[in-house]
């Protein structure tokens, strides 16, 4: 130590201060500062040899859920060499294991075989440095549960290619799982994650379902895109991502570029053609496309006219012209005769004929016409009727006070014509307006007073009109004596399907002779008459026997 | 009337024609909505392919079931840790004992795990039966003391109800896989492994609760895998 003492440099420093010998001295010096540099270093050593330090367990992981690795970082070896060992607990066990392998895994780490993994158990972890002299234990490591360090591999063999058929381009990536993992028995479930990044865009994430392959189709011709992968397996951390692949997809509009500009050059000269059309020949386009509208024009007047204002000038000119047809008379249509007449008395020329035609317009359609003719007063109340087609209806008597209806039913129906002996068909259902003179002879043949009359009979084409005003009063039928204005032939009797005998009072058979079976042509009551004895109150177009004929409902049957 | 019958049949054969062409028109339609409906049914009958594939749909419905408690069972943990154990306190965890722990249950891969069917459907109705209890008065103690917030409580009891549903769903396939002779009857006879915990059934309730819900987090997880493996084995064709 004394050989070492700063005094005894300095005095050598002194005694070699002459300049011959400073060169030497200094390398003399370095040499010795060597020396007690090493010196010192033994020295130190031999001194600060301590045991060794702590070391730090860094982490454990386990890449397929079998097996996991540890490794730790060892503390300050204290000059000696040290020597680590790992120490372990499971569980529900006091027992301490030692590390089964300290090499599979690199160094200063330790590798957990299948046999000594055990899922879902805890264990705890303390490696302990050993050196000549003495040993430390690191802080206690706990492992929860293996399934929370369990991080894969990356996903291997990730290829990336580019499908450009039908031209859609997309990629199609394809891999593998991570070595040693177990997919088919069911213990680890694995899910991977796709990276694609187009340039420097944000990257996107995809999901694949399949476990080998996928597609992306949503990529851009002449961009470059990079994927990469990464997987987990059962909620675990994500692996690292895997080496990136880099792709570039082919630009597929520059070869069409040639094919545009064609398409473009022969879509411009139609188009300048028809500019160059439009433009020559711009005022017949305006014709086409815009024709003038004609100006107002009337018939017979004249533009110039109007536009003078002149107000008597305007309205002749508008009016004027017109020629409007002479305005014809209104004629009743309603009004047709209905003729009525004995073809005997057809031919008689009567002074005091009246020809009074009325008729009307049956329900059914028929129109029978009535004329009525008034012959000599004594024999004013004679009246004739004609009805049906063949049928001659002969009244002889008139009655004076009362008015009778001679119910006629006529289904086919025949135009108003004035002469009744043409096609004038009779049936049950129709009035026979027979007009009466009331007593008024001296009325003259104009007078119209229409009245109604019995009939007594209808024989065959003849109808027997009451000349008795008693006619009337022997019927009994309620409610007729209140409408006087129309009153009913009794039918008194029906005899097969075309004879209809009309009730012939006792008291109003004076003076009527002449009798004669009618058939009348109750055309529409053929079949019905069968039937009469069913009609009930109500509508009913049947003839009855011993009933009323009548097309009015209120029909009356005895 | 009749004359007219006969007419029809045997007069006009273009009639007959008719008629025959319609019944069997009609006799076509029955028949393709008969098997239609057949096709699309539940598989009542006894067809081979058809049980195995109502089996794996049982199975997969089973393992999502299984899933979600234990995503449940998952989060619920680590908010109570976040909440009730903000420092790590290891020396409170050495004492961790699960009241599950007596069940055995294979914990690795390869070791132990040559377990065979049965036996593993077993382990899962043991382990979901030893959680019906317990997951239930830690919901009630929850509501009761206002532990956690109402997102807590809710929790706790969703997780109580899946695991009594998923017992129920177990006991389903286990029924099919026996109704299919996968796995023998002797299986049923431990329906009621109640009677087997009966001596450890009260051990649960001096468990603190972070214990149990780790416990419990860690049980989910097993029955899950548990849940797969025997999928995998049965049924492997579909997705495994």
């Amino acid at each position: 130590m004394s050989l070492l003492a700063p005094s005894y440099l300095r005095d050598i420093l002194k005694r070699c201060s002459s300049s011959e010998t400073l060169r030497s001295n200094k390398q003399l010096f370095h040499s010795i500062e060597a020396d007690l540099i090493t010196l010192l270093l033994l020295l130190s050593v031999r001194l600060c040899a301590s045991p060794p330090g702590k070391p730090v367990l860094i982490g454990c992981r386990s890449p397929e859920k079998e097996t996991f690795t540890c490794w730790w970082e060892p503390g300050f070896n204290g000059g000696l060499p040290t020597r680590h060992r790992l120490f372990y607990e499971k569980e529900g066990s006091e027992e301490v294991h030692e590390c089964p392998d300290y090499w599979s895994a690199g160094k200063n780490s330790c590798f957990f075989g299948k046999e000594q993994t055990s899922i879902w158990v805890e264990y705890s972890l303390t490696v302990v440095a050993f050196n000549a002299l003495g040993n430390t234990s690191s802080d206690l490591f706990k492992i929860d549960d293996v399934m929370k360090i369990v991080k894969p591999y990356t996903p291997e063999n990730v290829t990336v290619l580019v499908n450009d058929t039908a031209n859609t381009p997309y990629l199609c990536v394809s891999w593998n799982h991570p070595p040693k993992v177990d997919t088919k028995s069911g213990w680890t479930t694995i899910k991977y994650e796709l990276r694609v990044q187009k340039e420097d865009n944000k990257p996107e994430i995809f999901h694949p379902n399949k476990k080998n392959s996928f597609k992306v189709y949503n990529v851009d011709p002449g961009a470059t895109y990079t994927v990469d992968m990464r997987c987990q397996l059962d909620q675990s951390s994500w692996s690292e991502w895997s080496t990136a692949s880099v792709v570039k997809i082919p630009n597929y509009f520059q070869n069409e570029k040639p094919f545009w500009i064609l398409v473009s050059i022969f879509s411009v000269i139609p188009l300048l053609a028809t500019i160059c059309i439009v433009v020559l020949k711009r005022k017949f386009v305006k014709q086409w496309l815009l024709p003038p509208v004609p100006g107002p024009k009337i018939r017979g007047v004249d533009v110039q006219l109007l536009k003078s204002g002149r107000a008597e000038d305007v309205i002749n000119a508008l009016i004027g012209n017109q020629n409007f047809p002479p305005a014809a008379a209104w004629m009743d249509q309603t009004e047709e005769y209905l003729l009525v007449s004995d073809s005997n008395d057809w031919l008689l020329t009567d002074p005091y004929i009246s020809q009074k035609k009325k008729s009307l317009v049956i329900p059914a359609g028929v129109q029978l016409e009535i004329q009525c003719r008034t012959s000599a007063p004594a024999q004013s109340d004679c009246e004739n009727a004609e009805v049906g087609k063949d049928g001659k209806v002969e009244p002889d008597h008139l009655a004076q006070t009362k008015e009778s209806v001679l119910n006629v039913a006529a289904p086919s129906v025949s135009s108003g014509s004035k002469e009744a002996a043409s096609g004038n068909a009779a049936g049950p259902t129709g009035y026979v307006d027979i007009q009466q003179h009331k007593g008024t002879q001296g009325a003259g043949p104009n007078a119209a007073q229409w009245d109604y009359s019995w009939v007594k009979e209808v024989n065959g084409e003849t109808i027997f009109i009451l000349k008795n005003e008693d006619a009337a009063a022997g019927l009994d039928v309620p409610g007729w004596e209140e409408n006087t204005a129309a009153d009913y032939s009794r039918v008194k009797e029906v005899n097969g399907d075309d004879v209809v005998l009309l009730q012939k009072h006792d008291s109003a058979d004076s003076s009527c002779k002449k009798k004669e079976d009618r058939s009348a042509e109750w055309t529409n009551q053929k079949a019905k008459s069968r039937h009469g004895s069913d009609c009930g109150k109500g509508a009913c177009l049947q003839i009855a026997g011993n009933g009323y004929v009548d097309s009015v409902p209120r029909f009356y049957v005895e | 009337m009749q004359q007219n019958i006969y007419c029809s049949c045997s007069r006009c054969p273009f009639g007959a024609l008719v008629c025959a062409v319609w019944v069997g028109m009609v006799c076509l339609v029955f028949c393709s909505r008969l098997s239609g409906m057949k096709a699309a049914s539940i598989c009542g009958n006894a067809q081979a392919e058809c049980h195995f594939l109502s089996l794996a749909n049982l199975f997969d419905r089973v393992i999502q079931h299984s899933a979600r408690m234990h995503g449940i069972s998952n989060d619920l943990h680590s908010e109570f840790e976040l909440y009730f154990l903000p420092s790590k306190n290891q020396v409170s965890r050495v004492g961790r004992n699960c009241h599950t722990s007596n069940i055995l249950t294979p914990n690795g891969k390869e070791n132990r795990f040559p377990v065979t069917d049965p036996e593993l459907t077993e382990v899962i109705m043991k382990l979901l039966a030893a959680w019906r209890d317990p997951l239930w008065h830690f919901h009630q103690s929850v509501a009761r003391n206002h532990r956690f917030n109402g997102y807590g409580s809710n929790k706790s009891l969703e997780m109580s109800d899946m695991a009594h549903e998923l017992r129920k769903g177990v006991q389903k396939v286990v029924e099919k896989m026996q109704t299919l002779g996968v796995i023998s009857n002797s299986v049923g006879g431990l329906a009621s492994p109640e009677a087997l915990l009966a001596a450890d059934g009260s051990g649960w309730r001096f468990m603190k609760d972070s214990d149990l819900l780790y416990c419990f987090r860690r049980d989910s997880n097993k029955i899950q895998n548990y849940l797969k493996i025997l999928k995998c084995r049965i049924v492997p064709e579909h997705g495994c």
